[in-house]
């Protein structure tokens, strides 16, 4: 009853305002009017009864206000009547509103941008059904498994410490044994790859990324077909027929979307498969940054000249995907899965560990423990958070600055409302309103700067990984509510201290200050509290902004060390190409021959100085390592040695100076006798210098292959730029796929379109894996530090854009404030430099103040960035003193400008100003 | 005296003015003055907090009023008790008894 009433009083003073407020002023009136009476029929005069029974009232005027304040639907009431009020006054003051607005877009726009990122990489769950009741087995235990060989594809991270191992890969037995426990899982699928497919038989040949799955692949994680169907348990049967279902993205991109894809056969790596049909739009990936454009079942793997599973398929090598059952707990079905793991990995045929090792199993849920590119992108998008916090701060603390100067300017207006009874918590109210109003208006321009902004950099990510990303930026529920809450925290932010101080106005003082709207000569106490607090917000923009400026400075300086490292050959001018005729159907010595002519055309293309090849690109990210004895060492251990493959004239080719001996030609890779050329750190680390010419090296096992060493080559760089030089082999390239290397006399990008129509022409069922210059896998392996680079100095820059705007503002407002006292000061016969010196000092002392601030912050936040430096040190003296110098150029400028206006006001006009 | 009216809380206010009001019809003076004369002149409510009161106690439900002349022939509003108020008499009677109970136990403990 009391609500219906309530909602009823509500939609009266709502509607029918006016009708209330007369009753009300009727209903004070009679009050008055009738002690009035009372008082006249006792003797007073009547102006006499009037006052004091007015007086006695206690202000009708605030009564009345106290009345409107209780009332139902005040609270919808007054916002709307202060929306519209404060839409009125941001109209009126287009200039201040504009630069506001942009200032806010600006700061909330780079904090929804790279939100939107960390949703897309982070937060974004698994795109299929119920993606909560998902877990990824994952074992652990105090060392590595005794296991036939282990594999993973980047599902996982994995752990490998002294005292502890732990990862997803698992045996097919072990999958078998979950699928089978229907108390605890609904379902179980297992997985592994992508693989790298030749694809024929759909135009060209092509390249495609395959995904291997158990049959319960699509049923386990409720992914329905598009068109046709998705792989069923009976796919998986050894002897079943070579199905394959397509992703919905690469159907539409390779197929055309054409439903007649179904029942179709292409060959993957020469093996015909049957298109049984595609997978559902939503499914996108299960791991994040792991797309896959084909499925095809754990059967097909031997078939499709894999090895991953070893021989007898006991290798680890399987990621394990579980559905819980229903109503089951995930730490209940870990304690019933693990009795049945440790059994079987204790006492199988094969013990992988000992009871000592305290083997377990693990079940995580799957959007935790499926990292993908969650792993590599988590660290820069942490800081690129951290990051876009202080340039949100930075225009908080700008527009706030604004705020107070507009709010001094305002305080005759808040006197007045103040004295016709508006309490302090209605102008708190209205001042807040305008803020919010402000806030919620930049962050909708925002939203559209971040969308942009976030599209580039989901391009910028995928363009630097090793297949292409989708990464969906589009803002969804996650990203709105947000931005809704950095605006409504950067409404409060900035709002807060005008308000406050605009209810903290005191009436009388403003009033007594007369009508002329001038300011007095003397400031008293109350507005002196203003530049103070306008000051501490412009140190703080400034310290925000040199922390900024630094880091982007560390990590410049890091780039520019990383990109003067000498490699020890020569990265520019190289083109890669990366093929592999074995997944053709090419045997070896086929391979041999298609790479000799393969070379010679590579060579004889006009702007190629020289081609070679070898088993994988240097500074690629790849590498493979391999556990030597060398003849003559001192230790009797094995050694961790880098090999690479390559082809004749390869040191010619990348500029790798042969400092001793012969370089690998034709005859090494034809066969003969087994040749190598090792690096000068072989020499320095296994044989301490001596003559390494005609010595073996070569795998503990004697019966295996042992190379004879011909020759010695510079130090090269070939896992990463950072890395020290290692001892490495150089051994003929007799098999497999091959990265050929083009050195050219032109820009090596020029080149694309001849060296893949070469291929073509040679053979067009070896598709061409991927064509890149040697600068950008370089540039791949510097990612983070480039995105960071590029980013924190952008972000510092608008830091410090908008940090000289707020520097700039607070000294032209003081001038203009200030401007009688000039003129007194210049008549007394202060000197005009006296005058600049005022407002320079004023102005310089702020930035001092701020990069002192800021440059003890960054000391401490630079160590954040640690891991990403390279050359310099987290507290580099360069980029330390560097900073503030060009901070304090910059302020100097901004201050300059408004203390050259204070020092050109003309006494004589000023004195007149009143 | 007057001071008092700062130490009303805020149910007490209201229980008072139903008390005041009781079972007639009443205009915000009366209302005032017949507190005052109730309490022996311990509370004299100014409009400031009276005024408020009346409207939300009549928005909430446990008051009514009407337009009618006053003694003097004055148009002015007139309160008197709903239903609900009624009820909200025995209520918030019940409940100040019982804290008033309290206190004087307390204080003579």
């Amino acid at each position: 009853m009391r609500v219906l009433s309530w909602m009823k009083a509500g939609v009266r003073n709502l509607f029918h305002r006016e009708q209330a407020e007369t009753e009300l002023d009727a209903e004070v009136r009679a009050w008055v009017d009738t002690v009035a009476e009372e008082r006249i029929a006792a003797g007073m005069t009547p102006a006499e009864a009037r006052r004091t029974a007015l007086a006695e009232f206690g202000g009708t005027e605030q009564v009345k206000q106290r009345v409107r304040d209780t009332r139902a639907g005040t609270g919808v009431q007054t916002v709307w009547q202060d929306v519209r009020f404060a839409l009125r006054m941001l109209r009126k003051s287009p200039g201040f509103t504009t630069v506001v607005v942009l200032t806010l877009a600006l700061g909330i726009g780079a904090n929804t941008a790279i939100f939107s990122l960390v949703n897309a990489v982070l937060l974004q769950s698994i795109p299929v059904r119920h993606p909560e009741e998902l877990v990824v087995l994952r074992w652990s235990a105090h060392k590595w498994p005794e296991s036939p060989g282990m594999a993973s594809f980047g599902d996982c991270k994995m752990r490998g410490g002294v005292a502890e191992a732990s990862a997803c890969s698992l045996p097919y037995a072990t999958f078998q044994e979950m699928a089978d426990r229907r108390d605890e899982f609904a379902d179980a699928t297992a997985f592994a790859g992508p693989a790298e497919l030749d694809v024929a038989g759909n135009g060209q040949a092509t390249i495609a990324h395959g995904e291997l799955v158990s049959g319960s692949y699509f049923e386990t994680l409720g992914v329905p077909a598009a068109v046709g169907r998705t792989l069923a348990a009976a796919d998986d049967h050894p002897g079943a027929a070579a199905v394959a279902v397509l992703d919905y993205g690469y159907w539409q991109s390779a197929f055309g979307g054409s439903p007649a894809v179904v029942g179709r056969t292409i060959r993957l790596n020469n093996v015909v498969f049957t298109i049984a049909g595609v997978a559902d739009r939503e499914f996108t990936r299960l791991t994040p940054g792991k797309p896959a454009d084909l499925y095809m079942t754990l059967t097909q793997e031997k078939a499709l000249g894999l090895r991953w599973g070893g021989d007898q398929d006991a290798g680890w090598w399987l990621t394990v995907v579980g559905r819980l059952g229903p109503g089951v707990k995930r730490t209940q079905a870990e304690a019933a899965v693990n009795p049945m793991f440790r059994n079987a990995v204790l006492h199988g045929a094969k013990p992988a560990w000992k009871a000592g090792d305290d083997p377990r199993l693990m079940l995580i849920p799957a959007q935790k423990g499926l990292m993908g590119f969650r792993g590599f992108l988590s660290e820069p998008l942490r800081l690129l958070m951290l990051a876009v916090g202080m340039v949100l701060l930075i225009a908080c603390a700008n527009v706030a600055g604004l705020m107070l100067a507009r709010s001094t300017s305002r305080e005759r207006e808040m006197a007045v409302r103040l004295a016709l009874g508006a309490s302090r918590r209605r102008v708190i109210q209205q001042v807040l309103t305008e803020s919010m109003l402000l806030s919620l208006a930049g962050a909708a321009l925002g939203s559209l700067v971040a969308y942009g902004g976030a599209s580039v950099l989901a391009a910028f990510t995928s363009a630097n990984w090793y297949q292409p990303l989708e990464i969906d930026v589009r803002p969804d529920a996650h990203v709105l509510l947000f931005t809704i809450g950095v605006a409504l925290v950067t409404g409060i932010g900035f709002g807060l201290a005008p308000a406050l101080r605009g209810a903290r106005t005191r009436a009388a003082a403003e009033f007594s200050r007369g009508t002329t709207g001038g300011v007095p000569l003397t400031t008293h106490a109350g507005r002196r509290r203003w530049p103070g607090l306008g000051s501490a917000l412009v140190v703080a923009q400034v310290a925000l902004s040199i922390v900024m400026l630094t880091g982007a400075g560390l990590l410049l300086r890091t780039l520019g060390k990383l990109r003067s490292v000498d490699a020890g050959f020569d990265t520019r001018n190289i083109l890669l190409l990366w093929i592999d005729p074995t997944l053709a159907g090419y045997d070896k010595a086929r391979v041999l021959d298609l790479y000799d002519n393969l070379q010679r055309r590579l060579a004889a293309l006009p702007g190629v100085v020289s081609a070679s090849y070898s088993s994988g690109a240097l500074l690629d990210g790849d590498m493979w390592t391999q556990d030597v004895k060398v003849e003559g060492q001192t230790s009797k251990q094995t050694e961790e040695l880098q090999m690479l493959r390559v082809g004749p004239r390869y040191f010619e080719t990348m500029r790798m100076p042969v400092m001793r001996g012969r370089s690998l030609g034709a005859a090494d890779v034809r066969g003969g006798p087994l040749t190598a050329v090792v690096n000068q750190a072989f020499v320095r680390k296994f044989l301490e210098g001596r003559d390494p010419i005609g010595l073996h090296f070569g795998s503990d096992d004697k019966k295996a292959p042992q190379w004879a060493i011909v020759g010695v080559a510079r130090d090269a760089k070939y896992d990463s730029l950072t890395d020290e030089d290692a001892p490495t082999a150089y051994v003929p390239l007799a098999e497999g796929g091959a990265a050929f290397a083009l050195r050219t006399a032109v820009a090596p990008s020029a080149l694309i379109p001849a060296v893949r129509k070469t291929m073509r022409d040679l053979d067009e069922n070896v598709p061409v894996m991927r064509v890149q210059t040697q600068s950008e896998t370089i540039d791949r392996l510097l990612f983070n530090q480039r995105l960071l680079a590029r980013l924190l100095g952008v972000f510092a820059g608008l830091g410090l854009g908008l940090a000289c705007i707020g520097l700039y503002g607070l000294l032209s407002y003081e001038v203009t404030r200030r401007t009688r006292e000039i003129g007194v000061r210049s008549a007394l016969g202060a000197q005009r430099r006296n005058v600049l010196g005022l407002f320079l000092r004023r102005g310089l002392l702020m930035v001092v103040l701020g990069s002192a601030l800021g440059l003890a912050s960054a000391a401490m936040v630079t160590r954040l960035l640690a891991s990403m430096l390279y050359g310099v040190r987290a507290l580099d003296p360069v980029t330390f003193v560097v900073v503030p110098v060009f901070l304090a150029v910059i302020g100097l400028v901004a201050c300059f400008l408004p203390a050259s206006r204070a020092m050109r006001v003309d006494p004589a006009v000023a004195l007149r100003y009143e | 005296m007057g001071q008092n009216q700062t130490n009303l809380l805020q149910g007490t206010l209201d229980l008072l003015i139903l008390k005041a009001i009781g079972d007639g019809e009443m205009h915000g003076l009366g209302i005032s003055r017949r507190i005052e004369q109730i309490t022996r002149g311990t509370f004299q409510v100014k409009p400031g907090s009276l005024f408020p009161a009346l409207h939300r106690m009549e928005e909430a439900g446990w008051l009514a009023s009407f337009w009618g002349e006053s003694e003097n022939n004055r148009r002015a509003k007139y309160y008197r008790r709903t239903k609900a108020g009624a009820r909200q008499v025995g209520i918030e009677t019940k409940q100040w008894t019982t804290i008033a109970e309290a206190m004087a136990s307390a204080l003579e403990a």
